[in-house]
């Protein structure tokens, strides 16, 4: 491959906070994008990257059988139904807890790269043995957050932990942002978030009813067309990721045009 | 330890070592041509011994060395001052700790008293959540102390960035030691045996405080223009 491989670690500390979801939206979106994408399912003990992606049922081996040589890379990877720049590998099977080492996770990264142009590793939330595993492959990281104390404080640690291991660039993507609350104060806000961490903004994404419902659907919002907001800001998060200079957009400016706000109304269902 | 000697000097070929001379023997400035005949093309390293030197005769060192093609790397020195300068211009620092007496004939080192250490330490980075950096001495942190994240030194604390988590100084009983920041809103201070929650509002932006013990409580104060030594 002429380009070398992006091997990017997504994490935050806290769980709940929108990990699994911006890996699959974005591999979606670097996948329509024509990038050759590998999504790598790092939290192999509750592991639901599959289920955001409806490819549950499609999942035979895992990355241990590759790496026990009992399948090829091939067999385990799975392609994605409308999307087939995008594979997804789970690293491992919930019922095995304890197999898998940081010397694992390098070898099986090292084999992705040959295949593709982006890793994008989906990192369990806590910083223990799951977490270590999962950095040790990474290149860069991407770490994501809730304007929220408690996910800024978790995603702080993590950040000082990335440093430690000599990971470079991290960047920050602040999740489930209520431009609303941000402004009657209720939230913290953009600038209180990077002011304690000191991170570049990768991006924003706004809280959207809509993440829930494609979850469920097993489709990410990036895959159709859709116009909702938090699919915009996936999209730009993954053309930023490229290196396309996007604006990231301002939550105050956020919903208050015309356009916006009638949107708003059409969505609103009213029974 | 005061000397460096020749042997160590060639087991790092490529790194040359030079001992300026004490302040009390030479000026080091006029030190410098003499020593230059003896010195080869490549990387240097300098011990300052006692000098206080300021950002400016760094540089005057740094240029002097320069023009002659000699690259300095090093800076070592018992002097807190010169090692904050070095630091401040990029360059390695060593502070040589062991308490360096004046009285030079008889070069007998200062049993280190515990409840009075002098040395200086330095950390360049703001400390994150989970993170705890403890030092023997005053410390001296060019960053930030984050949420969740705890300072402590035997000695004072200062920090040249915001205080947001813990910080305790003179941590082994010292009551005089000082905490000091460029912005102090932290979760929690300690002195000595004393504890203080932050506090609540929001001090002004801009103001340097410290924190120190007066009638058995500790209370913040706008920061003194000039830094004494206690």
């Amino acid at each position: 491959m002429a380009k070398e491989t992006r091997i990017i670690l997504i994490c935050s500390g806290k769980g709940g906070v929108g990990k699994t979801t911006l890996t699959a939206n974005l591999g979606i979106a670097l996948a329509r994008q024509g990038v050759p994408t590998a999504v790598l399912d790092a939290d192999f003990g509750l592991r639901n990257l599959d289920l955001l992606l409806g490819l549950e049922n499609r999942i035979v081996y895992t990355a241990q059988e590759v790496l026990e040589e009992n399948c090829r890379l091939d067999q385990a990877l799975v392609k994605h139904k409308q999307e087939p720049n995008l594979a997804l590998l789970p690293a491992g099977n919930p019922r095995m807890l304890d197999w898998l080492k940081p010397d694992d996770m390098k070898r099986i990264v090292s084999m992705l790269s040959e295949l593709f142009e982006y890793v994008l590793i989906d990192c369990p939330a806590g910083v223990e043995d799951g977490f270590k595993n999962a950095v040790a492959a990474a290149k860069e990281a991407i770490v994501v957050t809730n304007p929220e104390i408690s996910a800024v404080r978790d995603a702080d640690r993590v950040i000082g932990l990335l440093n430690t291991q000599g990971i470079k660039p991290v960047q920050l993507v602040l999740n489930r942002v209520r431009p609303k609350m941000m402004a009657t104060q209720e939230m913290l806000s953009v600038e209180d978030v990077t002011d304690i961490l000191a991170l570049p903004l990768l991006g924003l994404v706004l809280e959207d009813e809509q993440v829930i419902v494609s979850t469920n659907r097993g489709e990410p919002l990036t895959l159709s067309s859709s116009n909702s907001p938090a699919a915009r800001c996936y999209s730009n998060v993954a053309q930023r990721l490229q290196g396309d200079d996007i604006p990231i957009i301002d939550p105050s400016k956020e919903g208050s045009g015309m356009r916006d706000k009638l949107k708003r109304l059409m969505q609103t269902k009213i029974f | 330890m005061t000397s460096i000697n020749g042997n160590q000097m060639q087991v790092r070929s490529e790194r040359q070592v030079i001992n300026l001379p004490f302040s009390r023997d030479s000026d080091w400035k006029t030190f410098l041509p003499k020593k230059l005949k003896v010195l080869k093309k490549g990387y240097l390293e300098i011990h300052c011994q006692d000098w206080v030197l300021n950002c400016r005769d760094l540089l005057y060192l740094k240029n002097f060395f320069e023009n002659a093609g000699i690259t300095i790397t090093t800076i070592r020195s018992y002097i807190s001052e010169t090692i904050v300068s070095a630091s401040a211009l990029g360059f390695e620092t060593d502070l040589i700790l062991e308490k360096f007496t004046k009285s030079s004939s008889s070069l007998t080192k200062e049993s280190a008293n515990k409840n009075h250490p002098t040395g200086l330490s330095f950390h360049q980075g703001t400390l994150r959540s989970g993170e705890h950096l403890e030092v023997e001495g005053d410390v001296l942190l060019l960053g930030d102390v984050n949420p969740g994240a705890q300072i402590s030194a035997a000695g004072n604390v200062m920090v040249w960035g915001r205080i947001l988590g813990i910080a305790h100084a003179g941590k082994s009983g010292k009551t005089s030691a000082k905490i000091s920041a460029l912005q102090l809103r932290p979760v929690q201070l300690r002195i000595a045996n004393k504890v203080a929650r932050g506090p609540e509002e929001k001090p002004e932006e801009g103001l340097a405080e410290e924190a120190l013990i007066v009638a058995d409580k500790i209370v913040i104060n706008p920061l003194k223009p000039c830094f004494q030594k206690t």
